[in-house]
C-alpha cells in the first residue's frame, strides 16, 4: 500500500502541502505519551470563559444550527439569546470537549496520538452563554487492557463565581 | 416535526405517552475533513485531519474526534427530550471504532426503559451511531427526565 499524499483529502498547493508537514513535524517533535504526561492522582484545574463566539466555533463544526445556542448571530452579533430557560445556553456536550485542555499540563505539548474512547456524562444544570466555568480534573486510573494504555480521569465543572454544578464526567484516554 | 425558528419543541418529542420501544429519529451527518480539522476540534492533533501521520500512526485515514460523535447523539436528544436533557440528564458513550474521514454518520436511539418518577417518568434511551454500511461506531445510553 502506497503511503497517502498530504492534499488526499483536499486539495492543495505546494506551499500549503509544506506548511502543513513543518506543522505536524512541529507537533510531533516535543510530544510526549499521553501516559507518560498523566500521574495518578494529578489533580488540575482552569476556567473557561464561555463566549458567545466560541459556542459559535463548537456548533458550527458539528453542523448543530439549534438557534437556542445563539449569543451571537451574524448581522446582529451579540444578543441576548433564547432558549426555553431564557438567553442562550451551551449545547450539552461542549464543556466535555474542553476537559481535555485541562486534564493533562497544558503549558506542555500536548501528546498526540492519544484517542478519546469513552464518556460518562451527568448533565446536572444549563450553563447559560458568557459564563464562566471552572473545569476540574483529577487522574484516578492508569490501567491496561488488550495491550493498551488507559487513562482515567474524574471531572467536575462548575461556575466559577456561583459554584453551581453544572457537569461531572468519568472519562478516558486511550494513550499511545 | 415543524419547530419555530429551526428550534425544537421545548419540551422536546418524547412526553409521557412515549411508549418503551420508541424509535428516535436521528440525525446524519458526512465527516468532513475541514471540519475535523477545524481549530476548536481536531486542529491540534494531526490524527484528526493529516492522512500523512494518521497512516503513520496506523489508521486508515484521519479519525473524527469521538466528541463530535458525542454531539451528533447529543443533538438527536435535544431533539426529542428538549428542555429536559439540560436538566438531571446522563448521557453514557463508548467509541468502539473510528469514524473515518469522508464517512457518512447516522445517529440512532431507541427508548428502552420508561421509569416512574414524581409526576413523569425517567426514560432510558439506548443510542448509537453508524456509517452507512450499518457498522456501529459510538454506543451508549442516555437517561433524561419527563413531566417530572
Amino acid at each position: 500500500m502506497t503511503a497517502p499524499e498530504t492534499d488526499a483529502l483536499r486539495p492543495m498547493t505546494e506551499i500549503q502541502i509544506q506548511q502543513t508537514r513543518d506543522f505536524v513535524n512541529s507537533l510531533n517533535a516535543k510530544s510526549q505519551t499521553y501516559w507518560d504526561m498523566v500521574a495518578v492522582g494529578d489533580e488540575l484545574w482552569r476556567d473557561l470563559h464561555i463566549t458567545p463566539e466560541l459556542v459559535i466555533l463548537y456548533c458550527d463544526g458539528v453542523e448543530d444550527y439549534n438557534p437556542w445556542y445563539e449569543g451571537w448571530l451574524m448581522n446582529t452579533w451579540y444578543g441576548e439569546g433564547e432558549s426555553p430557560f431564557g438567553g442562550a445556553i451551551v449545547p450539552p456536550m461542549l464543556v466535555s470537549h474542553f476537559v481535555l485542555s485541562v486534564q493533562f499540563d497544558h503549558t506542555k505539548p500536548f501528546a498526540i496520538g492519544s484517542i478519546h474512547t469513552f464518556h460518562d456524562s451527568e448533565i446536572i444544570e444549563p450553563i447559560p452563554v458568557g459564563a464562566t466555568v471552572r473545569i476540574h480534573t483529577r487522574a484516578i486510573d492508569k490501567f491496561v487492557k488488550r495491550d493498551r494504555r488507559y487513562v482515567r480521569h474524574e471531572v467536575t465543572v462548575t461556575d466559577a463565581e456561583t459554584g453551581t454544578r453544572y457537569l461531572t464526567e468519568t472519562r478516558d484516554i486511550l494513550s499511545r | 416535526m415543524e419547530t419555530s425558528n429551526g428550534a425544537p419543541p421545548a419540551p422536546g418529542l418524547i412526553t409521557r405517552e412515549t411508549p418503551v420501544g420508541y424509535e428516535l429519529i436521528g440525525v446524519t451527518k458526512k465527516a468532513a475533513i475541514q471540519l475535523m480539522g477545524s481549530r476548536l476540534w481536531g486542529r491540534f492533533n494531526p490524527n484528526h485531519w493529516d492522512p500523512v501521520y494518521a497512516a503513520e500512526t496506523g489508521l486508515k485515514a484521519p479519525i473524527q474526534t469521538g466528541e463530535m460523535s458525542s454531539a451528533y447523539l447529543s443533538e438527536m436528544c435535544v431533539n426529542h427530550f428538549g428542555r429536559n436533557f439540560f436538566v438531571n440528564a446522563r448521557m453514557v458513550c463508548k467509541y468502539v471504532a473510528a469514524t473515518l474521514a469522508n464517512e457518512v454518520i447516522t445517529t440512532h436511539g431507541i427508548v428502552r426503559e420508561k421509569a416512574p418518577k414524581g409526576d413523569g417518568f425517567r426514560f432510558k434511551v439506548e443510542i448509537w451511531a453508524e456509517n452507512e454500511a450499518g457498522e456501529k461506531k459510538t454506543v451508549g445510553w442516555v437517561e433524561a427526565d419527563v413531566e417530572v
